[in-house]
């Protein structure tokens, strides 16, 4: 069980940064196709903001926000984003994940089409990979209090 | 004889009648007063309900409004593409962020005082730049002496400083200086490491702390929230 840290500066000072830490991972998924970056490191950066605010709020105000029900909703989403649009160019007639086809219900050109698909397929990676990252850290660090029920 | 017997009877059945409708009456007084009581305590209730309520949304929607403006800048200054399409993403993704994490940024802002510390706090900056020129300039000479007159202490004092936000504000100002190093916090104590006797006077005297103390409207400044808690209490007496 993760408590709450007693010391003030490093409480306030995460939870100050936590905004910045989740557009900044935003930041890293949305330009994955220009800069270095992309999905999974931008999912792991939003995993990793969540982390800092577990470990110094405490685990108990924390799962207001993101709980293990909701994490596992939305690695399942993220995994239907990516599967959907890879389906997707499947039934225009293209290769599985043949961005390019999806120029024919976008009306705009190939390229753009491709880097509009990669994008939408970041989002879905960024997605699952943050919820999993949350469902494995939850995994670990609740496993005294699910132990500590089975022994009650 | 009987006649007048009768008409004593009827006096008495009158006035028993009489007794009894006043009691009525007076009953009825007291339940229409109590449950005008009631009516106003409710009313009162709801109307501080109203209000407090309406007064957390307004603090709600300005710290989601603030917390969206600075990630959108935080944005820009990251994404470095200005067309329509980036800023259009990054405004989609600071509301949201903005949406889930409106408490995070400004946990403790009072209503209707945001500007003015803001303002302050940027007013700030510049003194404290300049303080740390000051103890840099200090310590440099120190150091460089050959003798070394350095007297390192710990001090322990207590602050006036209520909120997290200004302790860490304070304990990072303490920290940016040369010469002091915060050490920790524990129960409105700050235990500060200091290089020199003059370095600990100057923190001892306590500009800083009262620096802080005005950006974020504490210590001997009124609070906005009391304030408008006086006003309400005010206006239940009816004064």
């Amino acid at each position: 069980m993760i408590r709450e840290s007693d010391d003030v500066i490093v409480k306030t000072v995460a939870r100050l940064l936590m905004p910045f830490i989740t557009i900044y991972a935003l930041y890293v998924v949305m330009h994955g196709h220009y800069s270095p970056g992309g999905g999974f490191q931008g999912g792991v950066i939003l995993a990793a903001g969540f982390i800092l605010l577990v470990v110094t709020q405490g685990i108990a105000p924390i799962r207001k926000r993101m709980s293990e029900k909701i994490a596992v909703i939305i690695s399942s989403i993220g995994l239907s984003i990516y599967a959907g649009i890879g389906a997707l160019c499947l039934i225009l007639g293209g290769g599985y994940l043949d961005y390019g086809i999806l120029s024919r219900i976008l009306s705009v050109d190939r390229a753009e089409a491709r880097s509009l698909g990669i994008l939408g397929v970041e989002i879905g990676v960024a997605l699952g990979v943050m919820a999993v990252m949350c469902t494995i850290f939850f995994a670990i660090f609740t496993l005294d209090e699910k132990n500590d029920r089975r022994n009650e | 004889m009987e006649v007048t017997l009768l008409i004593e009877a009827t006096e008495s059945a009158f006035k028993i009648l009489e007794d009894a409708r006043n009691h009525a009456a007076g009953i009825m007084d007291t339940t229409i007063e109590l449950m005008a009581d009631e009516n106003r305590f409710i009313k009162e209730k709801r109307c501080r309900a109203i209000f407090t309520g309406a007064q957390r949304r307004k603090t709600r929607f300005q710290n989601f409004v603030g917390t969206a403006i600075i990630l959108f800048i935080f944005w820009a200054l990251l994404s470095g593409h200005f067309d329509l399409f980036h800023l259009s993403i990054g405004a989609v993704c600071s509301l949201t962020v903005a949406y889930l994490f409106h408490d995070l940024l400004f946990v403790n802002v009072r209503v209707g005082n945001i500007h003015t510390m803001a303002w302050r706090f940027l007013k700030y900056i510049p003194w404290l730049l300049g303080q740390i020129l000051i103890a840099n300039m200090h310590v440099a000479a120190l150091v460089l002496r050959p003798k070394m007159p350095i007297n390192p202490r710990i001090m322990r004092f207590k602050t006036k400083l209520e909120t997290d936000i200004s302790k860490v504000t304070f304990a990072n100002s303490i920290t940016l200086t040369p010469g002091t190093i915060t050490i920790d916090i524990r129960d409105g104590e700050f235990y500060v490491h200091a290089l020199s006797q003059m370095v600990a006077d100057d923190l001892y005297g306590g500009e800083m702390e009262d620096r802080v103390a005005h950006i974020f409207m504490e210590g001997d400044h009124l609070y906005v929230q009391d304030v408008l808690d006086a006003a309400r209490i005010y206006e239940t007496l009816g004064v």
